[in-house]
């Protein structure tokens, strides 16, 4: 018995180590590749074929069907021959599994943050010598000239060229309501207390129940528009070469104490940490709630799903610029940008790059938002309709916004939209996001969490946050 | 060798399942066993770095923080999860209308068959303070105020035992319904004949019957303790992070969110490793081998 066991472990320890050898052979020879891949990328005269690999999280097809016509369709419009993979979900997974597995693509669809990692394992090719030489991307009315400071890195780099026009957040009030209490527009911390609090106690939706709040957020996900109010930054800001937290600073007690107030007298909806956004819209939708704070998109698809509901609807969403700050100004926050990198294996650089300076031309920016003709909408003489299928898709292929001013929106832009990116424009800026942020957002997490339910006093919460 | 050539036809249809074994769960496994010595890269060279990851995992606070939750929610799961269905299961062999005893257990057994998303969506909306039936039937009974059950850390943990237990109670009550039937009659009426009452039958001829299927019951609860992952991704939330994270939820955060895959298969290892030890402790306690 015991010589029939120690036979079974012998075969079990071979076949591991068998396993191992193989594994560490497998690790091996994809170094290699990798290496390979680079040299031979910067051999220069090499003369690629014009076919792309493409991973895109967002961009193309809708379904794995369109997905295919969206492949075409870059064809018909290129000339270049492209197998998209777009995942249905859990992008960054299988992103991952493919990378790291050694597959191929000359083109990635990808987060500024994805990126900045990216950036620090090597694995991209710098793109500054190409966007500078870019008749297209150096253009400013297709990308404004101080939008690349978004996707730079310290020493000037450029890795990434965007994909889209990427919006930012903001308090997204119930205009509607604002008029029928006959209340201005909250400028102050103050304002928007008084705001927020007739919201729960006037019966805005005319209902004669006392059943509204005032605000509602998923979580800590957005308060920028609050924190503006005593001139602090959400994440992280740079100061003399050091890194801060401006939310767990001392200056950060008021705005915890006016939130803990809000809560404390139900203006806060008590579901706010555990809400996600789609439950905070909702909420919105549901008239249960006056202000969330969201992206500005989302100003446009509210007021759009309401008109689709109701035709002859009052409500109205609209974006506001947040509680003025002590210097008088407003601080919003711009949403990072997503990009287009090109991998140091790419098998066809050339071709990518011509094909993200093809992304920002209108044929581009129409497959982006529009879709695909003859199937999202026909075009006649200059003229767009948009098909059954292209309302379902909400001109939206991962393109619903761009940068380009040379190229209008076949259809104008959903009601609100302008003014929140005007708001935007002229008072959002990027977040610093370092590596480890998860970690650092955990620990201000729990602790705003406690200070705004009360659970704690602001400052013993800020106190320890800091020392955390 | 010659057992081999005799069975090879058995040998030869066992293939299939070894080469399954050998390419969906050891070759994995023992790539992410060399990506945890490797500083990863997702392309290019992956240099081996020795024991850096685990230095790093080890030092790093948050994975200790974790490793302690995955002990208190898991312990409690376990300790919980192992006592409710034995009762649950006693109680229901004491029930003689069989139509309620079905119906209690197609009851009890329904949640094991929903996953956590539907499982845990439904507990965050019954355990809402404004619309939530709990919170509801407590301001009926005369409480004070509604309790945010999902966003107070002292509910935190308490909700995901009770929720996780909720769930699996009727599965493994069934289990043990199993071995209760299979009991040999003539030991409880052997007991009667002995003058014993309906608490002696349970006490000294059911509870002893049990002893091997709460065995089995336990191994296959420890060794699942800790890898404990859905739920807590589903119900977890800024409020509680700090007290439900669990261990899994590190090794997702550091290698899906973060892409540091040389540290989050470290964990996942130290996972492996800390599981072996639990198990082995645990099936000397409980004398696992012995009849």
């Amino acid at each position: 018995m015991r010589k029939k066991r120690k036979a079974i472990y012998a075969i079990l320890a071979a076949t591991l180590l068998g396993s191992m050898i193989a594994g560490c052979a497998g690790g091996k020879s994809e170094g290699t590749q990798g290496t390979e891949g680079t040299a031979d990328n910067g051999g220069g005269e090499k003369t690629e074929a014009r076919t792309l690999k493409i991973m895109a999280g967002v961009i193309g097809g809708k379904t794995p069907e369109e997905n295919g016509l969206f492949e075409k369709e870059i064809e018909r419009l290129t000339g270049i021959t492209v197998k998209l993979e777009k995942p249905a979900s859990d992008y960054d997974k299988k992103l991952l599994a493919a990378v790291s597995s050694g597959e191929k693509f000359d083109l990635l669809q990808i987060s500024k943050e994805k990126m900045n990692t990216f950036i620090e394992q090597g694995i991209l090719t710098p793109l500054t010598d190409k966007v500078k030489g870019s008749e297209t991307l150096s253009d400013p009315n297709v990308i404004p000239s101080e939008e690349w400071a978004q996707v730079e890195t310290k020493d000037g780099e450029i890795y990434g060229v965007f994909t889209k026009y990427q919006g930012g957040t903001m308090p997204i009030v119930r205009n509607d309501w604002l008029k029928k209490l006959g209340l201005p527009e909250p400028k102050t911390l103050d304002d928007y207390y008084t705001v927020l609090k007739a919201f729960v106690e006037q019966d805005p939706d005319g209902n004669g129940k006392k059943d509204t709040y005032g605000l509602s957020t998923a979580g800590m996900y957005e308060l920028q528009g609050f924190f503006s109010a005593a001139g602090l930054k959400q994440r992280y800001v740079e100061k003399d070469g050091k890194l801060d937290v401006p939310y767990s600073t001392d200056a950060a007690i008021p705005i915890y104490e006016w939130l803990a107030k809000l809560y404390k007298e139900g203006i806060l909806d008590p579901n706010f940490a555990t809400n996600d956004t789609g439950k905070m819209r909702d909420l919105f939708l549901t008239d249960r709630v006056g202000m969330i704070t969201y992206w500005d998109a989302w100003v446009g698809m509210l007021n759009n799903t309401r008109k689709e509901q109701d035709p002859n609807t009052e409500f109205e969403a609209k974006g506001l610029p947040g509680a003025v700050g002590p210097d008088g100004n407003h601080m919003l926050r711009r949403g990072d940008p997503d990009v287009w990198v090109i991998p140091v294996n790419a098998e066809n650089p050339e071709t990518a790059f011509e094909f993200i300076e093809w992304w920002h031309s209108k044929d581009g920016i129409i497959l982006g938002s529009l879709g695909i003709k003859d199937h999202d909408y026909t075009e006649q003489n200059g003229k767009y309709e948009l098909t059954q299928t292209g309302k379902e898709h909400a001109m939206d292929h991962g393109v619903p916004f761009w940068y380009n001013k040379n190229v209008e929106p076949p259809f104008g832009k959903l009601p609100g939209v302008q003014e929140a990116q005007d708001l935007l424009a002229k008072y959002a800026s990027l977040e610093l996001t370092p590596p480890r942020w998860a970690d650092a957002e955990k620990i201000i997490n729990e602790y705003s969490f406690k200070a705004i339910m009360g659970q704690m006093p602001a400052a013993d919460a800020v106190k320890k946050c800091g020392k955390s | 060798m010659k057992a081999i050539v005799k069975y090879r036809a058995v040998y030869l249809m066992m293939l299939p399942i070894i080469a399954y074994f050998l390419i969906f769960a050891y070759y994995p496994l023992v790539r992410g066993f060399v990506i945890s010595f490797q500083q990863f890269r997702l392309i290019g060279d992956r240099p081996f770095v020795g024991l850096d990851n685990y230095a790093q995992v080890l030092k790093d606070s948050a994975f200790w923080d974790t490793f302690a939750n995955t002990l208190i929610i898991g312990g409690s799961i376990l300790a919980i999860g192992f006592i409710m269905p034995i009762a649950l299961a006693l109680l229901l062999n004491e029930v003689f209308a069989s139509w309620f005893k079905k119906i209690v257990q197609m009851v009890v057994y329904l949640p094991h068959l929903f996953s956590w998303v539907v499982v845990g969506g439904m507990w965050i909306m019954m355990l809402s303070p404004d619309t939530g039936i709990v919170n509801q039937l407590l301001l009926a009974l005369g409480a004070e105020k509604p309790i945010g059950f999902m966003s107070q850390e002292a509910y935190a943990r308490p909700v995901m035992v009770f929720t996780a237990v909720w769930k699996e109670v009727g599965f493994t009550c069934i289990l043990y319904l199993a071995a209760i039937v299979s009991i040999n009659p003539s030991l409880y009426e052997a007991a009667r004949i002995d003058g014993a009452n309906r608490w002696h039958l349970v006490r000294y001829v059911t509870l002893p019957q049990l002893v091997s299927t709460m065995k089995v019951v336990l191994m296959l609860h420890v060794m699942s303790v800790l890898k404990m992952f859905d739920q807590i991704f589903v119900m977890r939330n800024g409020a509680i992070a700090g007290k439900v994270d669990v261990i899994m939820m590190y090794t997702y955060q550091k290698g899906i969110l973060e892409f540091q895959i040389g540290m989050a298969t470290a964990a996942g290892f130290l996972v492996i490793l800390a599981t072996l030890i639990i198990t082995f402790v645990i099936r000397i306690l409980i004398r696992y081998d012995e009849e």
